[in-house]
């Protein structure tokens, strides 16, 4: 139930998120999808017993294959749906916690998940690179 | 005989249009190189970075133009960059002359979605969050509560034209006071919850995302500029919550700390 919960709550506010981004209207749902699956793939390593960081590379990596196929069909820049769609992995919540523990005075858990939100963030930074790398030999391939 | 001037002119707005809206830098340059290189120019040279646009157009037959531009205030707006795209791929292509390339160009809007559909957003994005970081159904109305109280502030801080720095420390200040405020009202919410996904709108995803492509095509001086502006959101995003949370801690003992 949460899980269903969890995996529509992503596609409504990504879909959401893309309004915030002006998108053009017919690929508000497409964006909303990707980041839909997005949210499963983050849901599901967290229940398999990922940690945060590896189950934002997964869904990280889930979005930009998303994305870059979606660009293909739909013949529209990659940006479109990977900037909306990456909103779902973005660490808000290692951010938050970084604050709250600091206020709280546990500097010892605050600095942990310092580092955590910096390893979330390079780690969708590997992921974008890693899709973008892959469709790119593909497409010199196709046109040589 | 071609107009090298009115070409240079249709490709530096167009570069401005996209860079305005967030397009990553070696997409801007990319365009701008095609249309310039429609007049077969020998020298097409195209520099763009995150704030501003050097281009130059020489041929033996002319003057070399070189142009700048200066670009001040950048957003994100996704459908602009779809629009430059099309005309300049159309244009490239043939099927649309220089003079009407140019007139489109200067006809893209700056929004196609109206205030109170922005605002619907916001709390959608707050509320949708929930359940991805443990929230149940009470979370999910609770933070649309919060998300109100966002999108309330962001809409009063463009009215008022607050710098984006400021804009994003206010914003997440409201969200960290409202969850707070609320937690009192209703104990049975998670206000840690409602906060995480509420402040969902303001942290730097667009920023991060545009870094790292950047980055990794070589545009290192946009790269590092969108990775310095990554870093200045998610510390206004910290610094708001972080106020909000020690100011309410003030009023009501444990405040925001359970």
């Amino acid at each position: 139930m949460m899980f269903v919960l969890g995996v529509l709550g992503c596609f409504a506010a990504v879909s959401a998120f893309a309004i915030i981004l002006e998108t053009p209207r017919k690929y508000v749902l497409h964006d909303g999808i990707v980041g839909g699956i997005g949210g499963f793939v983050y849901l599901l390593s967290i229940q398999m017993g990922q940690d945060v960081v590896m189950a934002s590379f997964l869904s990280a990596l889930a979005i930009a294959l998303m994305s870059h196929t979606f660009a293909r069909i739909f013949k529209a820049p990659v940006t479109i749906f990977l900037i909306a769609g990456i909103l779902p992995t973005v660490p808000g919540a290692g951010m938050y916690r970084i604050v709250y523990y600091l206020i709280a005075n546990d500097s010892e858990r605050s600095s942990y998940y310092l580092v955590q939100t910096l390893e979330v963030a390079g780690v969708i930074a590997l992921a974008i690179f890693i899709m973008d790398s892959i469709f790119k030999v593909r497409i010199k391939k196709t046109e040589s | 005989m071609i107009d090298y001037k009115l070409v240079m002119n249709t490709a530096i707005l167009a570069g401005e249009l996209m860079l305005c809206s967030g397009a990553e830098t070696y997409r801007v340059e990319d365009t701008m190189n095609h249309i310039l290189n429609t007049t077969h120019a020998q020298t097409v040279e195209v520099s763009v970075m995150m704030t501003g646009i050097v281009a130059t157009l020489g041929n033996p037959d002319m003057e070399p133009i070189t142009a700048t531009k200066r670009v001040q205030e950048r957003g994100t707006n996704l459908n602009s960059i779809m629009e430059v795209n099309e005309i300049s791929r159309r244009y490239c292509a043939g099927d649309l002359p220089l003079e009407e390339a140019y007139e489109r160009l200067q006809k893209i809007g700056p929004k196609q979605y109206r205030v109170w559909l922005f605002n619907l957003a916001v709390i959608m994005v707050s509320s949708g969050f929930a359940p991805l970081f443990g929230g149940g159904l009470i979370e999910m109305a609770a933070a649309i509560v919060t998300g109100g109280v966002l999108a309330l502030v962001m809409t009063a801080g463009k009215k008022l034209q607050i710098s984006g720095f400021i804009q994003t420390l206010l914003s997440s200040f409201a969200v960290a006071v409202s969850a707070i405020l609320l937690k009192q009202v209703l104990p049975m919410v998670d206000d840690n919850i409602i906060t995480m996904s509420s402040i969902m709108p303001l942290v730097p995803g667009v920023a991060i995302t545009n870094a790292v492509r950047d980055t990794l095509l070589g545009d290192y001086i946009s790269g590092a500029a969108r990775i310095l502006e990554a870093f200045l959101i998610a510390a206004a995003v910290a610094l708001g919550v972080g106020t909000g949370m020690a100011l309410m801690g003030v009023f009501f003992p444990g405040g925001g700390l359970a």
